[in-house]
This record gives structure tokens, C-alpha cells and sequence, in this order.
């Protein structure tokens, strides 16, 4: 960003900046322009598709990858990423489920975050203040964490019988929108302040693009990763209550994958593996992307392994597209200066 | 008196040095080391031959893999596919072997791989998507052909006796898909160490633009790492499948992610550049001893999931803080 203002400063000519901002712009929004064929393509061929109950149910699966997506671009941008998602978001479902036959679902709820920033915080202390590399950390802590989850549950489901207002979490809405949704819009708009406009997620960007640079600056390194993992921990465990309140009943099998699918959605939202920078909106959208192709499989009855096949596809078809779309905006860019 | 009594203090104090520095240079080989010495004295079975055999033969797996996964990291790049890469070479193998017989049904599967590995290779470089979702996506793909293939995630067998017998046979009372590990291992640091390719893997991952600049025909040096991987694992897939008579597209799920960490616990890191294919191979038996151990003390199924974990990071961890203590 700070490169496009400098040399908008020095050269000066009104189209360069024009040109710059709409990079910027095309940059944020490129999986929006995919969202809105695919979508566009699933309502004609998949009858039933562009129904308020099925938009819903797509939301909803959205909003809960999202949740997590959110949190792990933060890790992303700070150069770093969690393979833990899964397990934690599972073991947080199965506390919420737990607590919520002993106390209320406020209680149960926290419980569940609390259990989820401690498992973050724990990983952000192993990564900083022992110099592990994160990918061996949260690789270990994912087995730990299901193995704790297999050990609390004995292997049973647990299902949700006292409190069934918690449900609500899933099929309440509000002004036909499903409370999961506002869920994930809430952490979306903390997560884009904390990166945009405080000094963390500034700091979090410095050690994700350059992290000798960001030393060299008096950037508190250990600090800043262990916030940001238990960041994503919280987006974890948060996922997971939305996940009980979906299901309402929950075992320890649940969430296997689901920390490759946040990292896609991440990388698929345009936030780059290398550090540096995290897109939240392109997260957003990338889980919509994502969910709105499962349900359009779905509908169409398409046999599970073919949903593979066309998930797999599309991922790659998606993101050459994107990389067509850059190659198109860096040239008209080029001639325009 | 004094001098000669300051002397021996210093060389002692020198040789201690030495002695950390060679644990600091070996400390994955030293903590293996020390753990197969202490799991052997305390308990009897662990130190039959039949459990040593069953080790290096679990360790083959994982390792044929890492072998090539070495190269790839260091060049900057890794690859998530082998999960499902494996599993079709295994239902290849499967339908393969009544035609071809066992002898060319080995190359077949070998050159899927190395296909296969190729075309990851070239979405990677020439469609310039990032490794992690192209890799993710193929692997998907790979899985859906073989389920496909055999009808869901139906068990297809593999008997020949003469291929099963490259996965249960033995040489020298090596289990052979070991000594095709060591093989693997001699093969790719012979490529990594020794050859003006090793050094261009090197360029690439320290940084691309540089080799780019330099230029190093950058998109081909990746194709080419990532045709290796593919063969590895198509050379662990051909084991695995005789050793279990059997073949399913779900046969090697959490592949990709046991092969990455056998390599980043070798001491090889995810940034690229430099790697060590001494470590990944000491990282692949470390992970076999650790599920060894954990079934030999009779660690309940739950248990080792967390003890697995707790493994994994405490390895490192030990000697994150003994460098800790020696920078102090």
C-alpha cells in the first residue's frame, strides 16, 4: 500500500493513482466477480437453489467456516498458520454441548471460548518463546486436542437435551437473517479494525512481511504471535458453538479437514501464504464461494466422490481465472503509466 | 601442577563443547538414538527383532515420501496431493497387476506418479496458482477418480505373491521397502548435495526472483521436484499396497500432513532453501518409534493421539530450550 502512495507522490500523473486504486479495488473483490458467477450459474441449473430455506442453510455453512477463516488470515498475514482449527473447534463443541446440561448456554458459551484461547494461547507460547515452527506446533497440538476430545467423550456423541434454546444461535433470525451470519459479521468487523487500525494488527502485518524488519523496528515479536494465535483459537472455539447449535449433537469425529478448508478459504480470498498482508472480506466471500458450490452439488445430487471431483476442479479453475485477472489488471496498469 | 590440572579442565570443558555442538548439529539423531537405547532396556519386546523389522517397515512409508517432499520444500514449494496421489497408484496397482503381472504393474504405478507429480507441477508453475490450494484442489480430484474407480471407498485387493512380496519380504533381515527407503534417501541427497540441479533446488527456494533473474529456468526446476515427489509416493504406495494386500482410495488419508511434519521434525524448514535429507529420514523413524512405543506400553487408542502430539513438540522443544539455555 505504502508503495502505491510513494509512487503516486513521485510521478504523479492522475491516471497511475486511479489505475492503483483500482488494483485495490479488483484485488479485494476478485473472488466476489466468482461468487457472483457461480451463484448466478447454480440458480439457473440447480432448481430449488435460489429458495429462502436453501440461501439459508448456504449462509449458515458459510458463516461457520468463515468464523474460523477470519482468524486464521490474521495468522496467515502474520506469516504463521494453525492446523489445530479442526481439533479445537471440535473439543469446543463438545464443551459447549457438556456445560450446557450443568448451566446456561451464556456460561457455556464462554466456556467453550475460553477453552479455545487457551489452546491458542498455548500454541502462540510454543511458536514464539521456544522458536517451534508453527506447522509442527498446531500439527502436534491437532492430534493432542482430538485426543482429548476422544478421551472426554469416550468416543460417545453428546447430545444437547437441557438448555434447547440454544439452538436458536442457528435457526434464530434476525430480519430474515440467520443469526449465524451476524455472528460471523461481528467478527468480521473486530477482526478488520484490529488489522486495519490498531497498532496489533499493524504490528502482525510488519512480522508477516518482513519479520527482521519488524524486529529491527522494536516490534514485540512474541507478544504479537501469541495474541494472534489465541485470536484464532477464540475464531475456533467460536466456530464450534455455532457447529453444537447446528447440529446439536456433537462426537469427536467432527471437524476432520476443517483446518485445510480455513486455510483455503483464506488463500482462495486472496491472502497470500507468504505474510504480509490478510484480505478479511476475500475470506468472506471465498466462504460463501465455497459453501454455495457444496450446495449446488447437493441439489443437482451429485454422488459424494463426483462432489470431490467438481470441488477440486473448481478450486483450481477458480483461482487460474484469478491469476488471468491479475496478469489482465497488472498490464493495463503498465500501459497506463 | 596447577597448569597441568587447568589444562585438563579446559580440554574437558572443550570436549563438552564439542559434544554440544555435535548435539545441536545431530539432535533429532541423538534424541532417536536415545530413545530406542532406553525403549530397548526397559522393555524386552521392544528390542525383538521382529519389532525392530516392524519399525523400519512402518518408518518406510511415511519416509519414501519425505524423501522426495525434501527436495520440494527446498525448493519453496510443498505438496498436499500425496494423500490421494497414493491412494490411485494403490487402485492402479490393483487393477494392473491380474494384466501386467508384477514386474511391469511396478513401473506403471511408479510412472503415474511421476505423471501425476508432473501435472501438480505444472498447475503449480504455469498457472501460477499457490501450491497449497493447486496441491489441495489435485488432491480431490485424485481422490474422486479413485473412488470413481472402485465404486466408493471399496477395499480392492492386491495378491500376487511375488509383488506382496515386496512389501512383507526381507533382505539381509532388512525389510525391502526399507532398504528402497535407503535407496530413496541415497538417490535424492545424490541430487540435493551433488548436482548442479540440487544447487538450482537451492536457488529457487532461497529466492525465486533472484534465480529467476539469474536465469535459472525457475518453473522447470519445480516441475521437476514436484515429479519427484510424485514418484516417492507412488514408490510408498507400491509398498504399502503389497505389504497390505489391499488397496483403497482412502488408504494413506493424513499422508500429506504426516509427511511434511516428518520433514519439518528433520529439521528442514517450510521457507525453503536449505534442507537436510538425514533429518527427514531420522524424522520418519522417529515417527514409527514413537507408534511403536505407544502400542508396546499399551497406551490406550485415545491416549495416543495426545501422546503423539506431545511427542512431536517436546522434541523440538527440548532443544529449543536447551539452545535457549546455551545462548544464556
Amino acid at each position: 500500500m505504502s508503495n502505491g502512495v510513494a509512487s503516486h507522490n513521485i510521478r504523479s500523473p492522475l491516471g497511475l493513482a486511479h489505475a492503483t486504486r483500482l488494483v485495490q479495488v479488483a484485488e479485494s473483490l476478485g473472488v466476489f466477480v466468482l461468487l457472483a458467477i457461480v451463484v448466478t450459474t447454480a440458480s439457473i441449473i440447480a432448481p430449488g437453489f435460489f429458495t429462502y430455506t436453501n440461501l439459508t442453510n448456504t449462509l449458515i455453512a458459510a458463516s461457520i467456516t468463515a468464523v474460523t477463516g477470519l482468524g486464521m488470515t490474521f495468522a496467515i498475514a502474520m506469516g504463521g498458520f494453525d492446523l489445530s482449527v479442526g481439533s479445537v473447534q471440535v473439543l469446543t463443541a463438545i464443551v459447549v454441548a457438556s456445560l450446557l446440561s450443568v448451566v446456561g448456554p451464556p456460561l457455556a458459551i464462554l466456556g467453550a471460548v475460553l477453552t479455545g484461547l487457551a489452546i491458542g494461547l498455548l500454541n502462540g507460547v510454543l511458536i514464539s518463546k521456544l522458536r517451534l515452527p508453527a506447522f509442527v506446533v498446531t500439527f502436534g497440538m491437532m492430534s493432542v486436542i482430538r485426543g482429548v476430545a476422544l478421551l472426554v467423550t469416550q468416543g460417545q456423541s453428546v447430545m444437547i437435551t437441557k438448555h434447547v434454546e440454544f439452538g436458536l444461535l442457528n435457526n434464530g433470525k434476525i430480519l430474515w437473517l440467520p443469526v449465524p451470519f451476524f455472528i460471523m459479521a461481528i467478527v468480521f468487523a473486530i477482526l478488520s479494525i484490529l488489522l486495519k487500525n490498531t497498532a496489533f494488527g499493524r504490528h502482525a502485518c510488519a512480522i508477516g512481511g518482513n519479520r527482521a524488519a519488524a524486529i529491527v523496528s522494536g516490534v514485540n515479536i512474541d507478544r504479537v504471535t501469541i495474541a494472534v494465535f489465541g485470536l484464532v483459537g477464540v475464531t475456533a472455539a467460536i466456530s464450534g458453538v455455532m457447529l453444537a447449535s447446528q447440529l446439536m449433537i456433537v462426537d469427536a469425529t467432527l471437524g476432520t479437514g476443517f483446518e485445510l478448508q480455513a486455510i483455503t478459504i483464506s488463500v482462495l480470498g486472496g491472502t497470500s501464504l507468504s505474510g504480509g498482508h490478510g484480505n478479511l472480506i476475500g475470506t468472506v466471500f471465498a466462504a460463501i464461494l465455497l459453501a454455495t458450490i457444496a450446495s449446488a452439488l447437493n441439489i443437482l445430487k451429485v454422488i459424494s466422490f463426483y462432489q470431490y471431483l467438481a470441488m477440486g476442479a473448481l478450486l483450481i479453475f477458480a483461482l487460474a481465472i484469478d491469476t488471468a485477472r491479475r496478469a489482465f489488471i497488472a498490464k493495463s496498469l503498465l500501459s497506463r503509466s | 601442577m596447577d597448569s597441568t590440572e587447568t589444562a585438563n579442565h579446559s580440554t574437558a570443558r572443550s570436549r563438552g563443547m564439542y559434544l554440544l555442538g555435535f548435539l545441536t548439529k545431530y539432535y533429532i539423531q541423538s534424541l532417536l538414538l536415545i530413545s530406542v537405547a532406553i525403549l530397548a532396556a526397559v522393555n524386552p519386546y521392544f528390542r525383538s527383532i521382529g519389532n525392530l523389522q516392524n519399525i523400519l517397515l512402518q518408518a518406510s512409508f511415511a519416509g519414501i515420501g519425505a524423501a522426495g517432499m525434501t527436495l520440494l520444500i527446498v525448493s519453496g514449494a510443498f505438496d498436499l496431493s500425496v494423500a490421494g496421489l497414493l491412494g490411485l497408484c494403490g487402485v492402479l496397482i490393483s487393477m494392473l497387476l491380474p494384466l501386467l503381472g508384477a514386474f511391469l504393474t511396478f513401473f506403471a504405478a511408479v510412472l503415474l506418479g511421476v505423471m501425476l507429480g508432473s501435472l501438480n507441477g505444472v498447475v503449480v508453475t504455469k498457472l501460477r496458482i499457490p501450491p497449497f490450494i493447486a496441491t489441495l484442489g489435485l488432491m480431490n480430484i485424485y481422490l474422486a477418480i479413485a473412488f470413481i474407480w472402485t465404486g466408493g471407498s471399496r477395499v480392492v485387493p492386491i495378491s500376487d505373491p511375488g509383488f506382496n512380496s515386496l512389501g512383507t519380504g526381507a533382505l539381509f533381515g532388512l525389510p525391502i521397502p526399507f532398504l528402497a527407503m535407503i535407496v530413496a534417501y541415497l538417490g535424492c541427497y545424490g541430487i540435493l548435495n551433488r548436482s548442479v540441479y540440487g544447487r538450482c533446488l537451492r536457488a529457487v527456494g532461497s529466492s525465486e526472483v533472484a534465480a529467476r533473474t539469474a536465469g535459472l529456468p525457475v518453473d522447470f526446476i519445480r516441475i521437476l521436484a514436484f515429479a519427484i515427489v510424485g514418484g516417492c509416493t507412488a514408490l510408498a504406495g507400491v509398498f504399502l499396497g503389497a505389504e497390505l494386500s489391499s488397496a483403497s482410495a482412502i488408504m494413506a488419508t493424513g499422508y500429506e500432513l504426516t509427511v511434511i511434519a516428518v520433514v519439518v521434525i528433520g529439521g528442514t524448514s517450510l521457507k525453503g532453501g536449505e534442507g537436510t535429507l538425514f533429518g527427514s529420514f531420522t524424522g520418519a523413524l522417529f515417527f514409527a518409534v514413537i507408534s511403536s512405543a505407544l502400542n508396546i506400553l499399551n497406551v490406550a487408542a485415545y491416549w495416543q493421539y495426545v501422546a503423539t502430539g506431545a511427542f512431536l513438540i517436546s522434541a523440538l522443544g527440548v532443544q529449543a530450550l536447551r539452545s535457549y539455555i546455551v545462548v544464556e
